[in-house]
Order: structure tokens, then sequence, then C-alpha cells
């Protein structure tokens, strides 16, 4: 989230797209209802009617997979109307910026310029896009050429304003099966907040990653924010409700393939020094852009330090896994090459892919290509007991698996962050139950016995594994389950000075914890474990475990608890908040200021950057320094274009000649059935309150298998009547991948929706079940469920694809 | 037909008894003070954050302390500036997530084309997945790729999870799956 | 001294059943053996384990839903409870009103009790009974956290503001004051039996959309009514005997 979850009480106008609240995020609802009944509207766009839009004042059902469709009608709204926030784009984005006169989108094609064929998907060309046009014309110290006026034809405005020009009501309302008048009601009440003292705000989750075109419906969606001016505001932003209680702290940790901790790339072989990896650090020649990672050197010398003490990081750096250049080792990747048989070992830790991953019966097959797999989890579950699964038998599965049980979260200590980035230290109850152990201690005795191994018999490459850092992870003389030190870790990641030090006159002597990231050094002379985290644990403590309510007047105005927890980054409660004050400091909405620059210094948050007004431009992660409208880095394009879900029901879209996104990832062994009429239908997958993820600890657990104890199919009463289908009748939904069986719900809170002239119908299925527990649970919806992704980040198509349904 | 204080006492002591304490179990002749006194009256407590959603509500854990040593009741943190007491069904049933005879207590291993699992030690286990890890790491290991550039990774060892451990456990972990070589690192966020 | 009271706004129930779980979480009940009957409802109604229960209706019109329907439905805790009148004449002691709170517990003298008659005389159709012990159960306000000076499980846990518990004037005074403001934008929500009842429900369409025993009837279908279980108390008491 840019904001947090108290901040939503701050809004005007609140759009529930992509994200379903009030069931899978169910205290949120407590600020969205406070901010409705302090006057807000509440908008849920969604493809069946949920809990969230039965609070909501505005409703419009979607056709799931069209919500570029719908955003980009919204950001034409939005300018044909003049009600973007003028000040704000023009200061602070790169709407004025002159892009490079060879950029082109071929609107008859609906594609970018720069594509490369590589080979064709069902109805569509497959290719990656060479980027070289998606840049700027700049002046001779290399920054980007502006024409605030925005009249420039190929400034970024004037391009964003001529691509979206197609996404008429129109067309929108035929793509996305939303009706005009529904469309113009969500876009008139969100575009009321461009008002410089208004605030909108997006509440998204899985409901927009969860596509081919995942990133780009999040781009769609900050376009919108910045062209209102919405983002840095209290009350606005883009808020991504993430799904598991610590998946923010697990990403921030980088266990990803594609970045280390602190958001930092991995090394990549083409980078065989520190000095190479160096050279890559973002740069800027404005003098008024912060470029935040210009100091990324820092931080990497920092971690190597915390990783591998004893080494300079120049040294250290070698001990990194490098990919090669361009690999991609994600999610469907790594099932897929382990359903070719690359692996010999696996580790499944606190995860349940037999059930959570798309085209599970794929996840099944691969984990029997394994020699051996750890499965650490607290309850039986599909993915370790996968050789005794349905029509396995265990006499033909060779995996050695072993199944470790952990301490549950109350048994033991340490932090997890929340959406809001609030880092939140909890203490133990009770001790492990019987033979559980904490993870913390399951890795560092797998470890010290790797380890123990290496230095008794050597071994590959042996020097990282025996110089890891293991005094700042575990209790000296201590042995297991008792080693694991949860303090010593957040110190270490906090980082401290590795010998005494002097910056801008102040001597930190060794050891010292280093009081924020501003000190860290690119010469040894710091660890950070990660950068993001520096300030959490200090010389004045555990800022994570802090219960102090206290606020100033400012802060308690917008629900701000600086003195609660801790939030990185350096305890910053609102990303990008310079961009909620005018150039001069003054805040756009007096009423519910967040920072404001007061007899020579900031009050409020800390904002990002303490430099006084209009020294720096706001946005300071961006080189540039500014939002972005055109947005050079991705994979698919530089402005968010419609495509289909790559399994859709139609041989054609209203919008250009390309029926999918081009560049998505997709495995050329696996089955997909675009346009296909044996599955007529629109799957989607989704979440009930009840239950969590793959159900692995809510289906054992009574209470919650009471109030939700079976796999169900969402169906209209029109479905229903053509496949004969009553209401609790036993279903199979199947698609190309596999069948389930599930409940029928026949329920007008799903509707047909009329998409170019045809009615189409969608079957919803949640996916927290699996064949373990219950046995008359169902199994996972993900055997549906197809191995596709979105180009950008790989994450897996599993909210729109094509299923059939019928009565058992 | 009210009933007078003292008398309502009296009575009230087996009425909450049964209602509040006994549950189906219930207990005829419970002491009349041990009934007006909450079950969490004697407990440990201490706080904690929900493990499921990302909001990150605020728990008060209630740990008995005088035989089980076990959690007797959770409830939300009415202190927690997010949550102000308040849980979904998830939260309000973490006591009995937790305190579960269905969870796993004990390592289990199942051999290779074997049909059940069996109880094994932590240590002999710990150190056969010591040996494995070794094995493959060993067989897999690459210097360098095909381009001759240093890569010092294995491909032979994948690794997902975990959002839900700690963050400290997850550094702690990405630092070790990194020592080991492995570059196929995933885990929740990516799904 | 007027007791103790709650207030159900059910324009900010959201259905995440906290409420519903929290009391089986207090009362150390156990769940009950479901199956998906083509319902988000589950338990499908309240039974001698299940004292709260979220019922979820959807309204519809035209076909098209129009809202979908949270009830965080309970015993009402009635001002004169008639299953406490009704029970007295068998046993004075199976049914208790505490004087300070005013909360109507049912002990484990129970059994000693005509269950149909019990039911019948509850216009809410609220007690369930066990059939292994002859016990009947239903709400008990928590009401060893309230004289511990702690709210009730279902109110703590309630996230939305739904659930409200307090002083009987002050949840009256809050119900009268959010029934104006929710009069804005749905002008035929009323409060269910506002002062027979401590436990004041603000229904915000047709209370009898949430469920058919929302509010006291004289037409409550399939069940005795409010009249007819008076009647049968005071007029026939031994035929029924």
């Amino acid at each position: 989230m840019t904001n947090h979850y108290n901040d939503l009480m701050n809004s005007d106008c609140i759009l529930m797209m992509g994200a379903n609240p009030a069931e899978n995020h169910p205290i949120s609802m407590k600020w969205v209802l406070k901010a409705k009944e302090r006057g807000a509207t509440l908008i849920t766009v969604d493809p069946r009617y949920t809990r969230s839009a039965a609070k909501s004042h505005i409703y419009a059902p979607m056709r799931s997979g069209t919500d570029i469709a719908i955003l980009g009608g919204m950001i034409k709204y939005i300018l044909d109307n003049d009600l973007y926030f003028r000040d704000y784009v023009v200061n602070y984005t790169n709407a004025p910026q002159l892009v490079n006169p060879d950029y082109r989108f071929d609107e008859e094609q609906g594609l970018f310029s720069g594509f490369e064929k590589v080979g064709e998907m069902p109805f569509a060309d497959f290719g990656f896009y060479d980027k070289t046009t998606w840049t700027f014309q700049k002046d001779a110290d290399g920054i980007a050429l502006r024409d605030e006026t925005l009249q420039d034809p190929n400034c970024v405005f004037q391009l964003m304003k001529k691509h979206y020009e197609r996404y008429t009501l129109e067309r929108v309302s035929d793509t996305a099966g939303t009706s005009v008048e529904d469309l113009e009601a969500v876009y008139s009440a969100f575009a009321a907040t461009g008002a410089p003292d208004k605030a909108g705000t997006s509440m998204y989750a899985m409901g927009w990653t969860q596509h081919t075109s995942g990133v780009q419906n999040i781009r769609s969606m900050a376009m919108i924010q910045l062209l209102l001016g919405n983002v840095g505001q209290p009350g606005g932003g883009v808020n991504a409700l993430r799904g598991t209680s610590n998946v923010q702290g697990s990403t921030d940790q980088a266990l990803l393939f594609h970045i280390i901790p602190g958001y930092m790339p991995t090394p990549r072989a083409n980078l065989a020094s520190l000095q190479d990896y160096n050279a890559t650090t973002p740069s800027s020649p404005d003098p008024k852009s912060a470029n935040w990672w210009q100091n990324r050197p820092k931080y990497i010398a920092s971690l190597l330090k915390a990783m591998y003490p004893d080494q300079d990081p120049e040294e250290s750096y070698n001990y990194m896994p490098k990919l090669d250049v361009g690999q991609n080792a994600s999610w469907l990747v790594l099932f897929d090459q382990m359903h070719n048989g690359k692996f010999k070992g696996f580790f499944s830790w606190g995860m349940n892919p037999a059930t959570s991953g798309s085209n599970a019966n794929k996840n099944r097959e691969a984990l029997a290509q394994l020699d051996w797999m750890v499965c650490v989890n607290p309850f039986d579950n599909e993915t370790a007991s996968f050789w005794k699964g349905p029509g396995v038998d265990p006499g033909n599965v060779k995996t050695e698996v072993f199944f470790l049980p952990p301490a549950l979260f109350a048994e033991k200590e340490g932090a997890v962050t929340n959406s809001g980035r609030w880092a939140q230290w909890r203490y133990q109850g009770p001790k492990p139950l019987g033979q559980c152990a904490r993870d913390g201690d399951i890795m560092l005795e797998i470890f010290r016995r790797v380890r123990t191994l290496y230095e008794e018999e050597g071994g590959a490459f042996p020097d990282p594994i025996l110089n890891l850092n293991q005094k700042d992870m575990a209790k000296e003389g201590a042995t297991f389950p008792n080693r694991y030190d949860p303090h010593k870790v957040a110190k270490v990641m906090n980082g401290y000075f590795t010998r005494d030090t002097t910056i801008n006159g102040t001597t930190y002597s060794a050891g010292t914890q280093v009081p924020s990231f501003p000190s860290l050094q690119d010469d040894g002379s710091t660890c950070s474990g990660n950068w993001l985290f520096c300030g959490s644990y200090t010389e004045a403590g555990n800022m994570m475990a802090r219960r102090d309510k206290t606020q100033t007047e400012m802060q308690s105005n917008i629900g701000l608890f600086p003195n609660w927890s801790w939030a990185w980054p350096v305890n910053r409660r609102v990303l990008y908040n310079r961009a909620s004050v005018d150039p001069q400091g003054n805040p756009y909405n007096p009423e519910r200021a967040v920072i404001r620059w007061e007899n020579g210094q900031w009050v409020g948050d800390v904002p990002d950057g303490g430099w006084p007004p209009g020294e720096r431009h706001p946005f300071i992660m961006r080189p540039q320094g500014y939002g972005q409208f055109f947005g050079p880095g991705l994979a698919d394009g530089p402005f968010p274009e419609h495509y289909e879900a790559l399994e859709c029901p139609y041989e054609e879209q209203p919008f250009s000649a390309q029926l999918h996104n081009p560049t998505a990832l997709h495995f050329e062994a696996d089955k997909e059935a675009a346009c296909d009429p044996r599955y007529p239908f629109v799957g989607t997958t989704y979440r009930v309150c009840e239950h969590w993820q793959t159900g692995l600890m809510t289906r054992w657990t009574p209470w919650l298998l009471e109030a939700m104890p079976q796999q169900f199919a969402e169906i209209d009463p029109e479905l229903a009547r053509l496949r004969e289908i009553n209401n609790g009748d036993m279903v199979i939904v199947e698609s190309v991948r596999g069948q389930i069986e599930a409940v029928a719900m026949v329920t007008p809170r799903v509707q047909p929706f009329t998409v170019m002239g045809q009615t189409l119908h969608m079957v919803g299925l949640p996916w927290h079940y699996g064949w373990v527990y219950p046995e008359y649970g169902g199994d996972s919806a993900n055997l549906l469920t197809p191995s596709v992704g979105d180009p950008n980040t790989g994450i897996p198509e599993t909210k729109a694809f094509m299923v059939n349904i019928r009565k058992k | 037909m009210k009933l007078g204080r003292r008398e309502f006492i009296k009575l009230s002591a087996t009425a909450t008894a049964v209602t509040a304490f006994a549950g189906l179990g219930f207990n005829m002749q419970p002491s009349t003070a041990k009934a007006r006194l909450l079950k969490t009256h004697w407990a440990k407590e201490t706080t904690s954050i929900c493990a499921f959603c990302s909001v990150g509500c605020g728990l008060l854990v209630h740990t008995d302390t005088s035989g089980s040593g076990r959690v007797i009741n959770i409830e939300g943190d009415p202190e927690h500036p997010i949550n102000e007491g308040s849980l979904c069904a998830k939260g309000a049933a973490l006591a009995q997530t937790l305190e579960n005879e269905n969870r796993i207590t004990t390592v289990k291993y199942r051999a290779p084309n074997t049909d059940q699992w069996v109880d094994a030690p932590w240590s002999w286990a710990l150190q056969r997945i010591a040996q494995r890890v070794k094995e493959a790491r060993d067989e897999t290991f690459e210097e360098s790729n095909g381009d001759g550039q240093v890569v010092n990774r294995t491909e032979g060892i994948a690794h997902i999870g975990s959002a839900e451990i700690d963050n400290e456990e997850n550094w702690c972990l990405q630092a070790i799956m990194r020592s080991f070589g492995l570059v196929y690192i995933e885990h929740q966020a990516r799904i | 001294m007027d007791g103790k009271g709650f207030f159900i706004d059910l324009t900010r129930c959201t259905a995440c059943r906290g409420c519903q779980v929290a009391c089986k979480q207090w009362h150390n009940h156990p769940a009950e053996d479901t199956r998906n009957w083509g319902s988000f409802q589950n338990p499908p109604d309240l039974s001698y384990v299940t004292y709260k229960l979220v019922r979820m209706e959807e309204y519809v019109e035209n076909g098209q839903v129009k809202d979908w329907l949270f009830f965080p439905d309970q015993c009402r805790h009635c001002i004169q409870p008639p299953c406490k009148m009704v029970g007295d004449m068998d046993d004075e002691r199976a049914i208790l009103q505490d004087f300070d709170t005013g909360a109507v517990l049912f002990t484990e003298r129970t059994n000693n009790l005509f269950f149909d008659e019990i039911l019948a005389s509850c216009p809410y159709d609220i007690p369930r009974l066990d059939e292994a012990t002859n016990l009947q159960g239903k709400c008990d306000m928590c009401f060893d956290r309230v004289i511990n000076d702690k709210l009730p499980a279902c109110v703590l846990v309630c996230p939305t503001g739904a659930m409200n518990f307090g002083d009987l004037d002050e949840m009256r005074q809050m119900a009268d004051e959010r029934l104006e403001v929710v009069k804005e934008e749905f002008p035929n929500a009323v409060l269910g039996d506002p002062n027979a009842l401590r436990v004041i429900v603000l229904f915000h369409r047709e209370p009898t959309r949430f469920h058919h025993a929302a509010v006291a009837s004289l037409h409550g279908p399939g069940r005795f009514t409010r009249k007819q279980a008076f009647a049968k108390m005071f007029g026939n008491r031994k035929a029924l005997i």
C-alpha cells in the first residue's frame, strides 16, 4: 500500500475493484465504513455481487479480464471532461515530457513500436518488444524535454489522450458487459476526487494481479490516481491489499528469484564484479531529482556485509548466485522446470503448491519428478501427501518426503509486516506444540548440518556456506531447537557499524546499531541485511515493538500513529507524501494534511526526504523524479492496452486485431482452450472470508469449516436453467486441464454479461479446498486454472479462464 | 419475577458454569467463586498479530499458566489502532487453529515408493536433509554458464516459501538458500 | 437501573461472521457438521451450540439483486421475557433474569421445562434444544464477561460498529440517532420492537426480508404466535400438561 489501513477513513471515494475487502481483508471495512459515514462514496466493480458490493453505493458488474477497458475508459472520461488536477499533473508527473518521435502505437494491430514476433499462440502473435523507441527527447544535459502547456503532440499527455481516444463508453461497455449507465456512475463519482481538496483511493488485490495483463491493470489505476492528484494524499494512493499476514515482509526479504533484500535486482551473469553491478545503478542528470536509488551501492555493500561479515563486499559478491541474462526463474517457470525433471530437491516452506498453484495437476505431476522434497507445514496437505493423492499409485512415486512440523505464529517471537508496511512485533504465548520447532530453528539446523558436511568433506564451492553469518542468527552455545534468535536477526537486518566510523562529525563505534539508512556506507563499514529495515531496531531499541499511541493534533486528524510499531521506509506512513503539498509546501487539502512546511521544517508524517519544498521532485524512487504516465520499463507497453485473457471466449475483440497480450508468459506444452466450444463459460477463482488461501489451516479449523464446508460454484439462474441445475445440486466443473466437483450455488448475485451482442455466463469458484480434508470438501479449483502469466511478474491468470459446467 | 441480588448470585453460579464454562460437558457443581472469574483470569497475556490476511490485526493471546501451558483464548487487542479489538471469522477462530488435535506435531517421513508416513526423530531427518542438499548441490553446482560467465549457482534445488513466517526467519531463509547457490527461489507473492 | 443492552446496526454488518465464531470460541462450543446448501449462510439455523448466527438473504427485484442482507441473529433479552414467564410455571430456577444487567439466562434446569412451550413463547424463534440432554440453550449475553466489565465476545469482535453494547438507555439513544441518519438513504428503516427488548436491531429494509422472525409478529409462520403462547400460558395450562 502507498498508504495504510487507518488512512482509508480519509477518503472521499473508495474504489474496490480487483479486491473484495469485506471478504478477504474484513477489518479494512472498519475504516472503509468510517469513510462512508464521513460522506465518502463506496464503489465496487466486480464480476460478482459480493459482501463488499452489499455495502457500496455503486455496484458495477464487469466481465473478468476487462479491467483495462474500464479503467482506460475512465482515463478518457477524465481527460474529455477536464477533470484532472492540472497543477499536479504538470508539476509532479511526466505528462509534459516529450517522447521519442519514433514511438508509435498501431491502433489497428494493437501493438507498440518495436514488436518482434517470435511465434504464434492460438489467435495471436507472440513475441517481445525492442524498447528503443519508448524513450524521451532530452536536452544537452540529458534531462527530458518538457512542454508544460501539455500541447505538443509528442508530449506524454497528448499521446495518452490519443491512446485512450478509442476507449469510448460504448466500446468499453460492449467489451466489459458493464452498462454505460454503470460506467458513467463509476467514472463521475471517482473523477470528482480530481479536486485538489478531495482524495479517492483504490483498494486492489489479486483481482488485478492474476491476469496476463496484471501489471498493466494496476498501472491503469496508478495513471488515474496521478491524473486526479491522489497519490501521496491521505485517503488516496494505490493500495495493494496483500494476501498473507507477512507476504509484504517475505517480499521485502526477497524470497523471489528476481530481487535480493530491499528490492535490489538479483545479480546477473554479465555483472561479474560488484563494480559491474554498481555500474547499473540508476542515475539522473537532473539536480532536482533525488533519484534515491543512486544510494544502491551502499545498500548492496551493507547487505553483503550482513551475510558475509568477514569478507570485503567485492569478494562476497562472488558468493551470490547469478542468473543468466534474461533468465526467468519465477513460479510458473519453476514448476515447468520441475515437471521437466530439472530439480533433484525441493523445499516447500509454509506453502501448498499442489492446491495453490495454477494448473495444479501439473504441479502434482511435477512433485513426482523430484528425488526429495522438504515440506514445512502445520497440517497435512495436498503437497506433502501428493504421493497418495487422487489417481496416484504411491508405488510409482520415487520422491522422498520430509514433513517437518513448525511452531505457529503465537508460539514464537518475531515481526511481520502488514500491507501498510507496518512491521509489528509478536511475542511468544505458549511453547511450540509437541515436537514442533520454530521455522527459524529448522532452517538454522539444516544449514548448520550442511555446513558441517562441507567443513568435514569439502565439496563444490564451499566458501559461501562456510562464511555465511551465523553469529547474527543463532544464540551462542545453544542447540536445536533453541538456537534461533529473532532479536539478533532483527538487529543485523537493521544493521550495525562494523568498525569505528565517523559520519558528518559523529563517530559511531563498531557494533553500534545504524540509526537510519542515510548512514549506510558502501565501503564495508556498515552492515544492514535490508536497508529498508534500517531504523527498525536501533540503539533506542526495537522500534517494531512500540505500543505508544501518542500523536500530534495533525497526526490525530488523519489517523496517523507514528509511535505504534514501525513502518518502512524510515517510519514513513504515507508514501510519496511530498506530492500532497504544492511546490511551496502548502497542503492541497489543508483539512487533511499529511505533511506541511512550517517554520523551516516539515511537520506531520516523515516526508519523502527532508529537502525544503520544491527542491526535489516528489517521486524520489524514480530516476526522473516524476510520476509516470508513460512507463517505458514494462514488457508489454508504455501505456496499458486492453487484450483478452489468454483463455477467452472470443476470436476477436473491439479494441484491436491483437487478441491477447502478445508478451504473455506461457508454455508450449501446456494446454489452453481459447475460443473452444467445449468450454463456453468464463471461470474465475476467489476467496471467502471464512477460509484462507488453500485452506491448509482453516479447513482444519472446525468453526471455519462449519461456516464454509465445501467447494461451491456460483452461477446465474439463467445458466442454471440452461444446464438444468438446481441450487444445491452437485455439479462438475471442467476445463481443458482438469475437473472438480462442487455444490451449485444458483444466485442472482451473478448475472450473465452481454458482450459484443452475445450472452456470456460465468462460473465462480473459491480455491480453498483440497482432497486431503475434509473428504466431502472437493478438490482444488486450481486444477482448472491455466499456467499462463503476466509478462512482467509471471503471476498466473487464475481470474479468467474457460470452463464447462454440468450436473453430476 | 426478578430475583434479588443474593439469590441470583447463588443461582447464577451454576448458570454461567453451564453456559460459559463447560460447554457441552456441563458440570453440575462448580464453585460459586470460580464461576464468577473469567477463564482468562489466571492466564498469561501476550500480544500478537493475526496469522491470516495482511491487515495486521492485534491479538491478545491468553495462555494457561496453571496446567496445560496452552492457549485458552485469543481475542482482538482493544489497544491496537487498526482493529481496536475486532477480528473477522478467521481471526476469531485462531485459538482453534492453534490448539488443534490435527496439527502435525512430529516429523513425518515418507520413503521412496512407499505408501505411508512414518514418524522420524528430528536429528535423523535433519541430517538426512543436509546430506540430500549437499549431494544435489555438489552434483549440479555450476561455477560458470555456457557463455563462460561466473554464476556460482545450483539449478538442482528449488525453494518456495514463505509468507507465513516472520521477517527475521525470512531473512535467514533467503540468506541460507542463496548461500547454497539457489536461484529458483519463489513464494506466495508470485501467485 | 435499566440494565444493559445491545444495539445491532445492520447497515454496518459485512457478514464477516467474526461474531458467530467469537461466540463459539468464548463459549467453547463445538462446530456443527454442515454441508453447503446453496448458501453462504452456515450453519443453516441457530442451535444449542450456535447462539449467534449471521443470516444472509438476497434481496431481489425483477431478477436483480438490490441488496445482500446480513443479520447477526441472537436472543433479544426481552425486558419482560415470555420464555421466563412460561418457564417459571414449571421451574422458577430454570430461566433466570439478572437483576443488574437484565440478561435472560438459561440454566442447567431447563431440562425441567417443555421445549415446545418455551420455543413457542419466543417471538424471535431463538431457544434451541439439545436432544441428548434435554437442555435448552441460547445467547447468555456473555454474562461472565459482562459482570467482569468486558464486552460480550460478539461485540468486541465486531469490526464495523454493527454490534454495540452498553447501558440500555445509551443503546436506545444510539439506535434512535442512527435511525435518523440511516433513514436518509433507507426511508423505510425501522428499529425492531425497541421498547420491549434489550437487543435493539436497526433494520434498513423490511425486517422480514432478513428473517421471518426478525420482529415480533402476530402471524409468524409455522410457530405459535405470541398471543397463542400467552393464551396457553394463562388459559389452557392444564390441558397442555
